[in-house]
């Protein structure tokens, strides 16, 4: 058999294996029972609803925030991009649900700002609160996605409209956001499936005020114990949210087709000067960048100093007894290194997987190929606690039940969808000629393939990569289920804490791992080497 | 090509990303042969009854939601007490716990030898279900009523009463609020949270209590709605609430609230003189157990006097009279509960989460 269908059969394997399996043992537990009429009657259709425009306008919303910092950041001359970078990105390092609590700091009822000034500027809790912080959570990877396809945009197509005489904001308009179209619409799907399924956010801001969303539905029949059956239950409403990650993901695929242009990457990208507008600019991009970063890690800051809420601030009462517990706890150190152990392995395995399957839907024409890109994304689409159901049943077949190989495969399963969608675009853009030139000079097929539109998308395909390690580092939804006593993970032990009521121990252990995501990513991120 | 990562730390990053993959692939195998050896000297446990004499350690895992830090100084305790038996535990709310027991009954047979969690009614469940063991050899002899199951499948190991909590700097100990009753008074408009009975297992059963309650029921909770209280997640961000001031006053597990306290928050609880409705924390053997004897052995543990000091020194109150109660908390005896009957309010909890829910809106 000739290489390329080759590796076809072997990623089909893999993504049956890894993907479909575990999928179609949430979808057989659901079958086992009729649960539609239980769920309409404890109010499915509102979380339905809820779910789907909050999971909406967060994704718009990360969008359009993540393309402005992209375009700041990478394509304009204003000031200290480098360090506003990893500030910007800093929401990424910190769990959701953390980001939550530090945010309810700030502006709970009677808390924070709102008792500062003495009367309520705002209050959190509800719907605003929960895509404010969806949308807080996902644009750094709307950035990093839009950043990979600003990359693979040639300048000389936004030099030519220069030189005609368009001034910048026309450029971008005319220019260089249709060519991002692709881009923005990976990132877009990508975020919007995600948030479907984020549970930590509309579970701390969401449910005080009656806001219920699918994922917190699931925890509400999981917790309770007032359905006869919450396995089947949780797994029907899984279902429900198959359904919306799928009609997701065929809209973008319908989109994509109109989106898709194929373009050469030539010379160095085009900084924009931003001219009399730079200060200005840098200025409220520092202030806003600074309030939405530093503002919840001054938070965290606040709550992981005091030894208990409620204590007054001074330097009497202040303690880095929060910070020593954390440390001497031998499981906060085993789940330190399995999480990063974990996260580097994923990492590796989807930047891998994600890059080929990226390859293969964008490089070739085959029917299976949207099949393809579909079963890669919808696990996105499902709570991790979904994800950590079917692969529990399958691990428990597999013989890998309580070893750390059923949490290496629950996250390639929940997480190659990153490395996809971060690699689509610039493979998207990237014309056949370069493969054809690769073919005339003699290469087989697969080998021209990989060899030159491949190795372009390397790049992006790192990103994604990236992005895998530090969602994995502090993921806790998937994992709780699957852990066992010397695989426990990071993300468990601050839940566990928080659970226990501990919110200050808490607070220390996930500020600390913030720091340490936050130095890591100073070490591996560079600005793109521009000229300006 | 332009980077968004630079190609040496690319190259740098990828190596120990490779290498960590390695070591995981090498390390791996290892722990599986560990797991299967411990699989093994489970399986020979069967026969095993005679292992402390012959020297060897029988692993029995336990499935509990008590947080980490108390479950590890017990199961210390138990270990130099019992040198011939090893505690595993698996950790998480009592949801996740229930999910996870769930898979593993959809796909073979309960792993756990111990189930160590929640309330009562969970366990009533677990026993219609077939999953529990009739517990043989655990002494319910020295408990007080409150905790022992009349067939045998399960036994209490704390008492644990939801009880009226209130920050102390915003609120005088004299004005503070005494019985549940006290709760309903107009000053306390939004100044309530207390944890969702739609996803507390707890606070649906304490829902449940009120209700068929005959000084409280139905009026007292629509009343409550009134003052519009904030509907927290659970008890854990509610007793938060409450120390942080945002709500000074709450409705909450009494022990959170005596560690809150320890650790220098201003919060104060009380017994409300009504009553307070309580969970016990049960502990029982699943009947898939091939430990029986070893699980009951931890059981008896938790009950001795030994244990339940443990769980005094850990701000819980106790199942025994004999080992005092936490500081600053009165005496067993003096504290009033409400002890309804179990079956009607079990089956009237959806009837009650409902009401609930209708009066809080």
């Amino acid at each position: 058999m000739p290489a390329l269908p080759l590796m076809r059969v072997g990623v089909w394997l893999i993504v049956l294996g890894l993907f479909v399996t575990p999928l179609a043992l949430v979808v057989a537990l659901a079958a086992g029972g009729n649960q539609i009429p239980v769920l309409l009657d404890q109010g499915l259709g509102t979380a339905v609803w809820n779910s789907t425009y909050t999971t909406l306008l967060s994704a718009l919303g990360a969008t359009v925030v993540g393309t402005a910092i992209a375009l700041l950041l990478d394509r304009t001359n204003a000031r200290g991009t480098t360090v506003l970078r990893l500030f910007l990105l800093s929401p990424l390092l910190i769990p959701p649900f953390i980001g939550a609590i530090a945010w309810l700091q700030l502006f709970g009822p009677n808390q924070g700002l709102n008792r500062f000034f003495g009367t309520e500027i705002w209050n959190i809790y509800g719907a605003d609160g929960v895509t404010f912080l969806l949308v807080l959570h996902s644009y750094p990877i709307v950035y990093v996605i839009v950043a990979a396809g600003l990359r693979s945009i040639p300048s000389d197509l936004e030099q030519a409209a220069r030189i005609s005489g368009a001034g910048t904001s026309t450029v971008l308009r005319t220019v260089t956001l249709p060519l991002l179209r692709p881009a923005l619409l990976s990132a877009f799907t990508l975020t919007a499936v995600a948030n479907l399924a984020d549970f930590g956010i509309p579970a701390l801001l969401g449910s005080p005020a009656r806001f219920e969303t699918l994922a917190t539905m699931i925890y509400r029949f999981m917790e309770s114990g007032t359905v006869a059956n919450p396995l089947q239950t949780v797994s029907t409403i899984g279902v429900v949210l198959l359904f919306l990650g799928i009609a997701s993901v065929t809209a973008d695929h319908l989109v994509s087709r109109w989106a898709g242009s194929k373009l050469q990457d030539t010379g160095q990208a085009l900084r924009f000067d931003l001219g009399a507008a730079r200060w200005p600019v840098t200025i409220v991009a520092w202030v806003l960048g600074l309030a939405v970063t530093l503002g919840p890690i001054m938070g965290l800051a606040y709550r992981a100093l005091l030894p208990a809420p409620g204590v007054p601030f001074t330097m009497d009462t202040i303690t880095l007894d929060n910070f020593r517990r954390s440390i001497a706890n031998p499981r906060v150190v085993e789940g330190f290194s399995n999480s990063v152990t974990l996260a580097l392995s994923a990492a590796v395995i989807c930047g891998v997987l994600g890059w080929i399957i990226g390859l293969l839907v964008t490089r070739t024409r085959f029917l299976g190929n949207t099949a393809l890109t579909l079963t890669v994304l919808l696990p996105t689409a499902l709570p991790g606690l979904i994800i950590g159901v079917g692969w529990l049943i399958l691990g428990r077949y597999t013989g890998t039940y309580n070893t750390m190989w059923v949490i290496l495969g629950a996250y390639v399963c929940a997480f190659t969808a990153l490395v996809l969608q971060a690699v689509r675009a610039p493979l998207q853009g990237t014309p056949l000629a370069v493969e054809e030139a690769a073919r005339i000079s003699g290469a087989g097929r697969l080998w021209a393939l990989l060899s030159t539109t491949g190795a372009m998308a390397i790049p992006a395909a790192f990103s994604g990569a990236v992005l895998v390690a530090v969602t994995a580092v502090r993921e806790l939804t998937v994992s709780i289920l699957l852990i066992a006593p010397g695989t426990t993970t990071l993300g468990v032990q601050v839940f566990n804490l928080q659970q226990a009521g501990n919110y200050n121990q808490a607070s220390a252990l996930s500020l600390m791992f913030a720091v340490v995501g936050i130095v890591a990513l100073a070490l591996t991120v560079r600005s793109p080497k521009v000229r300006s | 090509m332009r980077h968004f990562f630079s190609r040496r730390t690319t190259l740098a990053v990828t190596a120990v990303g490779a290498s960590a993959a390695l070591l995981v692939a090498c390390s791996e195998p290892a722990e599986d042969t560990a797991t299967t050896a411990a699989e093994t000297t489970a399986a020979e446990n069967g026969t095993a009854s005679t292992a402390a004499a012959t020297g060897e350690t029988t692993t029995i895992t336990v499935y509990t939601s008590e947080p980490e830090e108390k479950v590890d100084e017990i199961n210390a305790a138990f270990e130099a007490a019992n040198p011939d038996i090893k505690v595993e535990v698996y950790r998480a709310g009592t949801g996740d716990l229930n999910a996870r027991i769930a898979a593993e009954k959809e796909s073979g047979s309960i792993e756990a030898d111990v189930l160590w969690a929640a309330d009562s009614a969970t366990f009533e469940t677990y026993k219609a279900a077939g999953d529990l063991a009739e517990l043989q050899d655990v002494d319910t002899a020295g408990l007080i009523e409150e905790a022992v199951d009349a067939d045998n499948h399960y036994v209490g190991t704390r008492i644990i009463p939801t009880v009226i909590a209130y920050n102390t700097d915003i609120i005088d100990e004299a004005d503070a609020p005494q019985s549940w009753a006290d709760l309903v008074d107009p000053k306390y408009a939004g100044q309530l949270v207390m944890p969702d009975p739609a996803v507390s297992g707890a606070a649906a059963f304490n829902a449940s209590v009120w209700k068929n309650d005959e000084q409280l029921g139905e009026d007292w909770i629509n009343t409550l709605g009134e003052n519009q209280p904030m509907i927290a997640q659970s008890n854990g961000p509610t007793s938060q609430e409450i120390a942080g001031g945002g709500h000074p006053v709450g409705v909450v597990v009494d022990y959170l609230i005596r560690d809150l306290a320890d650790a220098g928050s201003p919060v104060a609880a009380v017994y409300p003189t009504e009553g307070a409705p309580y969970i016990t924390e049960p502990a029982g053997v699943f009947e898939a157990s091939d430990n029986k004897e070893a699980a009951e052995r931890y059981i008896n543990f938790l009950l001795s006097e030994e244990g339940q000091q443990i769980a005094v020194e850990q701000a819980y109150l106790p199942v025994r009279e004999d080992v005092g109660t936490p500081e600053g908390t009165p005496p067993l005896h003096e504290i009033a509960l409400m002890t309804p009957d179990l079956q009607v309010v079990t089956d009237d909890k959806d009837a009650a989460v409902e009401l609930f829910q209708n009066a809080m809106q």
